[in-house]
């Protein structure tokens, strides 16, 4: 502990703390506007000079080390005078087109300017310019004379994105804030250089001129989209979401928002909104009354569970509704007498259902992923999947954590990757049987007899080697390897790896409710049929809650083949979808921000939130749709009058920690035996084509992250197969096929074809894995 | 001594002429009673009346959109739409001065960057219905275009004082 005076005020604080964090942990404020506590020191603009005495000249607080003994004047005159210096210098170049920027009202130089600045500048001379310029779909960089080159922006992409955007070129007057080469800013976390720069030359591009500041009521909530549950300040005008901004919890992200939670909120006034209740009447599209719908649904499920019985339907959900909506669903489908409910929609091994000890989770807090030293990722396409969680590996490989990746593609993860083991999809077990084997070897531990046999590859070798000499290891599995026809086994042996290396074993969850989906009981049980049953063996009704089976669903051609031949087809959704071709009924719920619910984040957090704004034309919360389902079927205990009761009455009292367990038991493992012949399909699910809402959310999609995709492949089994990349092949699985452009990515293990999932260009398509066979089409060169 | 006073006053009818002379001081003094409509009061040039939106001499909305005068105006009577034009510059799509609530306090006019909304010396205009003092964007226009002469005069007028 060192103790300085600032302003008269005793303070101690830690050594190797600088001027400004002890003086901002006091309370007392110093301008500032390249520091930012996230970010590595530039000292650049010179805004936070201070009176140091025995100091010849004002010092940086920002920069300058607190010391024993050292006093600090903030406010007296010399340190007035730097700083009113200082503003003088800022604004000189600054076009002051303050009207017309939509930084004003919340501009950091604008509130220090009425603060240092002088009413009127001195300056006569002609003003520096600089050109706008063109950074992709979500940034605006139309106005960079307005930037003051405090270099935040650039120091983000260096140190947390990973990847540097922007950069500044020239010197001196001459600097500017550029991106490479014309490219464009759009990788997932771009949006938060609009943030933190302090002026407004980064401005959000769906916002721009919508609204200021000071018309904005800020209300709190919670994102849907990946795992994290990040914590949102959604900013309403006039009943319509106009922007969100993150609110800020060093728990989960921090000060940070990925783009998709940034941007998403562009798809909640989207034309395709539903917004009333729609019944299918000889063939056409009729809106009706809610009770006129509700009573539709009502005798329709009677009927059914009446005539074929109850366990003829089935009800399908995505792991993006609340809480609350799952539970209603299952008590629902439970009251009348079914157990077929699922949310795991993209899973498609289920051999582990009624063998875990608990609710599958991330096996340890978020913030502790920072404080690992080995990861071993397991079958993630980290960056696009949960971009804030990567932000946080990346942040420990920083500092000197090792990263180990097991996937079937290698796609770049914006940080050093110790070792890395690419290998197709059905090779996978195989290679964590060899870390383990390894691991084994190395610790002198007891082994898995079904593992004696394999033999330890160097990718293996390294890998487990890395692991051994970790003291905080955290083996985490991502999507694929939870879609993997094999999860079960993988997750077996991860976590014997984990046990083995005296670390941490957790899932990744794939959405806002990915942990809350059990909690509600939103599976099947013993009883029911999982999602994937549900769609193998068609039941004669469906329920779908935010479900677009043809993007949702592991096997969409299966499942779309289900949803034809079914009698009664209920779509609770807030989008008008393909649903409106296989549905007889379309209910219009709210998203996120018209309800009120609670998702529980991956690291098991109860996140309850209120709606933000009135729900759009007819649409309504999907836990009161539901519950007014319950009744006009005569099910007991369905009057909640809150989202509250049905949260409380969902998770019983008890605390969540206690539920949350990854283990796993009565599963024996098993190596496959031999490789699958063919090529074999992997999928991702793009970053922006992961849900119904960033699916429509125009600026999203206009990134490079939301291009058609394409089948990639291996240069070498493009050669095999005589195609130039570029040209134009039909791939088939099943019964469909669809028609892409090919790519090479000579990254991509041989054997294997890497094509999107989730996406309406591929969901002719079957399973997300398994063999796809790929045809040159007449047009193409073969 | 009292009693005789006001013998004399009384037939003497002093306070009656004393009250004549004042009304015949003001018979003949100047008139300042305005007849209007016939006659009208001299304005300064900082009148404020009807609103009105300017242009440029080019033509061009001087408006850009900011939002001052919408959240200066006490009387929330100001109410604004914003969107990007197509050429990229900032304008208002919607812009609307229900005068019913105004109290032409000229807080707009003075907040504003631009001098785009001003109060002009109109003070003569009426409407018929509910809703006909409800001034929206093309309507401030027009005032601006028929009177851009006399509001450049009297801004001229007025711009040593600011
Ligand atoms: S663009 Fe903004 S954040 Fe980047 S250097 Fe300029 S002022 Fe700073
Ligand atoms: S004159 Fe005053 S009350 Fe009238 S619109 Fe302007 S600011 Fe509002
Ligand atoms: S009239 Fe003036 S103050 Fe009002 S929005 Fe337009 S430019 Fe801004
Ligand atoms: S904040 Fe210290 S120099 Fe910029």
């Amino acid at each position: 502990m060192i103790n300085i005076e600032i302003d008269g005020k005793k303070i101690a604080t830690e050594s190797g703390s600088t001027v400004i964090e002890a003086a901002h942990e006091a309370g007392i404020y110093i301008p500032h506007f390249c520091y930012h506590k996230k970010l590595s020191i530039a000292a650049n603009c010179r805004m936070c000079l201070v009176e140091v005495e025995k100091a010849p000249k004002p010092l940086p607080a920002c920069a300058t080390p607190v010391a024993e003994g050292m006093k600090v004047h903030t406010n007296s005159a010399q340190a007035v005078k730097a700083q009113k210096g200082v503003m003088e210098f800022l604004l000189v170049n600054h076009p002051l087109d303050c009207p017309i920027c939509d930084q004003g009202g919340e501009c950091e130089l604008q509130d220090l300017a009425v603060g240092y600045g002088a009413s009127a500048s001195r300056y006569q001379e002609e003003k520096r310019v600089v050109l706008p310029k063109d950074i992709g779909p979500l940034v605006s960089a139309e106005e960079m004379s307005r930037c003051i080159n405090c270099t935040r922006c650039v120091r983000f992409g260096q140190e947390i994105g990973g990847q540097m955007e922007l950069g500044q070129a020239f010197r001196g007057e001459h600097a500017e804030i550029m991106s490479f080469l014309g490219e464009q800013v759009d990788s997932e976390l771009s949006g938060n250089m609009i943030d933190l720069c302090p002026v407004g030359a980064l401005t959000s591009k769906p916002f721009r001129y919508t609204a200021r500041s000071w018309e904005l009521s800020r209300r709190r909530s919670v994102s849907p989209h990946d795992g994290m549950g990040s914590n949102l300040a959604v900013q309403v005008k006039d009943n319509r979401v106009m922007r969100v901004l993150p609110l800020e919890n060093e728990e989960i992200n921090e000060c940070w928002l990925s783009d998709k939670d940034r941007f998403s909120y562009e798809a909640l006034s989207a034309p395709e909104r539903l917004t009333r209740p729609m019944v299918r009447q000889d063939g056409k599209w009729q809106e009706v009354s809610w009770q006129v719908a509700l009573e539709y649904v009502a005798n329709g499920l009677s009927q059914i569970s009446g005539g074929a019985g109850a366990a003829h339907i089935g009800a399908l959900a995505t792991p993006h509704s609340t809480l609350e909506e799952l539970y209603l669903l299952q008590k629902l489908l439970r009251g009348i007498g079914s157990s077929n409910v699922d949310f795991r929609l993209r899973q498609s091994d289920f051999s582990m259902d009624g063998k875990q000890a608990g609710v599958p989770w991330l096996g340890m807090p978020l913030a502790e992923i920072n404080n690992a030293d080995r990861f071993l990722l397991v079958g993630s396409f980290l960056r696009k999947d949960h971009p804030l969680l990567a932000s946080r590996v990346r942040q420990a490989v920083k500092h000197g954590a090792q990263a180990n990746v097991v996937h079937s593609a290698d796609d770049d993860l914006l940080m050093h990757v110790a070792n890395k083991a690419i290998v197709a999809p059905d090779a996978m077990v195989d290679l964590l049987a060899q870390i383990l084997k390894a691991l084994a070897t190395e610790k002198q531990a007891s082994v898995d007899a079904a593992v004696q046999g394999v033999s330890v590859g160097s990718e293996a070798a390294a890998i487990a080697a890395s692991l051994a000499q970790g003291k905080n290891v955290a083996v985490l599995l991502g999507n694929f390897a939870q879609q993997h026809p094999q999860a079960a086994q993988l997750q077996l042996l991860a976590q014997q790896i984990a046990t083995l290396a005296g670390g941490k074993f957790g899932f990744l969850g794939e959405a806002a409710n990915s942990v809350g989906g059990y909690l509600a009981q939103a599976v099947p049980g013993a009883a029911g049929l999982n999602a994937g049953a549900m769609l193998a063996a068609p039941r004669k009704a469906y329920l779908l809650l935010n479900t677009e089976v043809e993007l949702d669903c592991h096997d969409p051609q299966q499942a779309q083949a289900a949803m034809y031949a079914a009698d009664m087809v209920v779509a609770l959704s807030a989008y008008k979808h393909h649903a409106s071709d296989y549905a007889d009924v379309l209910l219009p719920i709210a998203p996120f921000t018209e309800t009120s619910g609670t998702f529980i984040n991956t690291e098991g957090r109860v996140q309850s939130f209120k709606g933000t704004v009135k729900p759009l034309g007819e649409a309504r919360p999907a836990w009161k749709v539901l519950r007014v389902l319950g009744n006009l079927l005569k099910l007991p205990g369905f009057d909640y009058d809150d989202s509250e009761s049905v949260r409380d009455e969902a998770l019983g009292g008890v605390a969540v920690a206690g539920k949350l367990n990854n283990g796993l038991s009565g599963i024996t493992l098993q190596l496959p035996s031999a490789a699958s012949s063919g090529l074999q399909r992997v999928s991702d699910v793009p970053i922006y084509a992961a849900d119904a809402v960033v699916r429509r959310a125009a600026s999203l999609q206009a990134t490079h992250d939301a291009a058609v995709p394409r089948a990639v492949m291996h240069g070498e089994e493009l050669k095999k197969l005589n195609l130039p990349p570029g040209s134009e092949v039909k791939l088939s699985q099943g019964a469909g096929s669809v028609r892409l452009n090919v790519a090479a990515d000579d990254r991509l293990p041989l054997g294997v074809v890497r094509v999107a999932a989730g996406h309406a260009a591929t969901a002719q398509l079957g399973a997300m894995f398994g063999t796809i066979v790929v045809e040159a089409t007449s047009g193409s060169g073969a | 001594m009292k009693k005789i006073v006001s013998f004399f006053k009384s037939f003497l009818l002093l306070e009656l002429l004393k009250g004549m002379s004042v009304t015949g001081r003001y018979f003949f003094a100047p008139h300042i009673t305005v007849q209007y409509p016939d006659e009208k009061t001299p304005q300064g040039f900082r009148f404020r009346g009807l609103h009105a939106q300017r242009r440029y001499e080019n033509g061009e909305e001087r408006c850009i959109g900011c939002k001052l005068c919408e959240a200066v105006c006490p009387a929330l009577a100001i109410h604004i739409e914003v969107a990007e034009r197509e050429d990229g510059t900032r304008r208002t799509t919607r812009y609307d001065i229900d005068l019913m609530k105004c109290i032409f306090c000229g807080f707009c006019e003075e907040s504003c960057p631009v001098d785009a909304i001003v109060e002009t010396r109109i003070y003569e205009y009426h409407g018929e219905k509910r809703g006909d003092l409800y001034y929206t964007k093309p309507m401030l226009l027009a005032v601006g275009d028929k009177y851009e002469e006399q509001i450049a005069k009297d801004r001229a007028a007025d711009a040593k004082y600011r």
